[in-house]
């Protein structure tokens, strides 16, 4: 056998040392020279006294922190609370645009079945469904791509991209429900992520590069931009698809 | 004390914001030790120690309870306390011999008697030692306080610095392999 290394024998001295290292050091005078020495200096390292903490540390630290802190409940209605009146006026906005096509598309099919023989394609709704999706992801994608390049301290520098990030968590809710609503895991799993970026960028009161740098980190923002970028493919194909079989669908 | 902790950050998370102050007095002396041990700075390392509370409070919706509160309050204040490394100015304090004497900051070396040329040594290498931790890397200086130190092992130091177990061991590794290189000529002559 070899002789140990510096790598041995720090596993040696921390006792996450092999069998075959430890039965080494008992029979290699080299070797156990060696780690004596290398022993002797490791235990040198002594920390400095850690002075003691006694509970009224504890009592210190809560009162110094107990006026930053916001309780929950509170924080949650009120982040409850916008995000409910922007479900409202976006679901409004949508029943409203729903009617108009609906009442639009009685008069235009009266209009239309006195001069032509064509149906409604039901691949259209299914286009425009597809294409307002890649807009999104569109979107989410270069929201993301900010986020990942974003490096200012001054929370001002940080406006526009969590404007960007307000305006898309409440349509990404949307998505996130229908996808999940129409069986769809793996975009209604990639835009779950994706809404806990977008809410911690949205809300955050003070965005710094550091909070920045946490997102990044903590929520694995590479991550979710290749999820994305996988189902705006997947949305490119799709809409290429539909395009391609509209001809077919005409009567 | 599990259980507990639980049942404590349920009850923060439901409203109660006092609730959150049994989980500071129970685990701030905890965070100030291997706070102090990383930083060497005892100012320094209660402003960590409200760092870190503030921080897991922030993110208490994101602790899932797979491990103890007391852990994960702990890998929050090491990173912590490895962003303050990072900054400028922060000045680790590394001792040498078995006793150090905190009031007037003197260095014992173990069995040798103290004529005013070895105690002028022995102050040649705490200050070395101080600059050689200094030298290391906020990941390798964290990771052998929390090896050396904290006794924690090498699954444990990936966790708390979320890197690879390997990397883990590697920096621990630099880390010593740096401070021995350093040192071992000062030792040579104490």
């Amino acid at each position: 056998m070899n002789h140990l290394g510096d790598e041995e024998m720090v596993e040696l001295y921390y006792g996450e040392g092999t069998s075959a290292h430890e039965a080494h050091l008992k029979a290699c005078r080299q070797c156990s020279a060696q780690y004596a020495e290398f022993k002797r200096s490791l235990d040198a390292i002594a920390p400095i006294s850690v002075p003691q903490r006694n509970a009224e540390y504890g009592d210190r630290v809560w009162t110094n922190l107990r006026s930053q802190l916001i309780p929950y409940q509170k924080r949650t209605a009120g982040w409850r609370s916008w995000a409910n009146w922007k479900t409202v006026a976006v679901a409004a906005c949508c029943a409203i645009a729903l009617a108009a096509v609906f009442l639009g598309g009685r008069y235009w099919e009266r209009f239309a079945t006195k001069t032509t023989a064509v149906a409604v394609n039901p691949q259209a709704a299914q286009r425009v469904v597809v294409v307002v999706l890649t807009d999104h992801l569109d979107r989410s994608e270069r929201m993301l791509v900010q986020l990942e390049h974003a490096a200012s301290n001054d929370p001002r520098d940080n406006t526009e991209l969590q404007a960007e990030a307000r305006d898309l968590l409440a349509s990404n809710r949307l998505y996130r429900v229908t996808a999940s609503n129409a069986g769809d895991p793996q975009m209604a799993g990639a835009l779950d992520h994706l809404e806990g970026v977008l809410a911690e960028v949205a809300n955050d009161p003070n965005l710094s590069a550091a909070d920045i740098e946490r997102v990044r980190k903590d929520m694995n923002t590479k991550g979710i931009l290749f999820e994305i970028r996988v189902l705006r493919a997947r949305g490119s194909d799709q809409e290429s698809e539909s395009r391609t079989a509209k001809g077919a669908t005409i009567l | 004390m599990q259980e507990s902790d639980h049942s404590i950050v349920q009850a923060v998370l439901a409203g109660n914001k006092d609730a959150y102050g049994a989980l500071v007095r129970a685990h701030s002396a905890t965070v100030f030790r291997v706070a102090l041990r990383i930083i060497g700075d005892e100012a320094d390392a209660e402003d960590v120690v409200q760092e870190a509370f503030l921080r897991g409070y922030q993110r208490l919706e994101s602790y899932q309870g797979r491990s103890t509160f007391g852990t994960w309050i702990y890998r929050i204040a090491v990173n912590c306390a490895l962003n303050r490394v990072g900054q400028a100015g922060i000045k680790a304090e590394f001792r040498h011999g078995e006793e150090s004497d905190p009031q007037d900051k003197t260095v014992q070396l173990a069995a040798r008697e103290a004529d005013p040329e070895r105690v002028l040594l022995s102050g040649e290498i705490s200050a070395a030692q101080g600059l050689a931790m200094q030298r290391l890397t906020p990941t390798e200086k964290s990771a052998f306080v929390l090896r050396h130190l904290e006794d924690r092992s090498m699954s444990e130091i990936a966790e708390i610095l979320e890197i690879a177990p390997n990397a883990a061991k590697q920096a621990v590794f630099r880390a010593v392999q740096k401070l021995r290189r350093e040192l071992t000529p000062l030792r040579g002559n104490a």
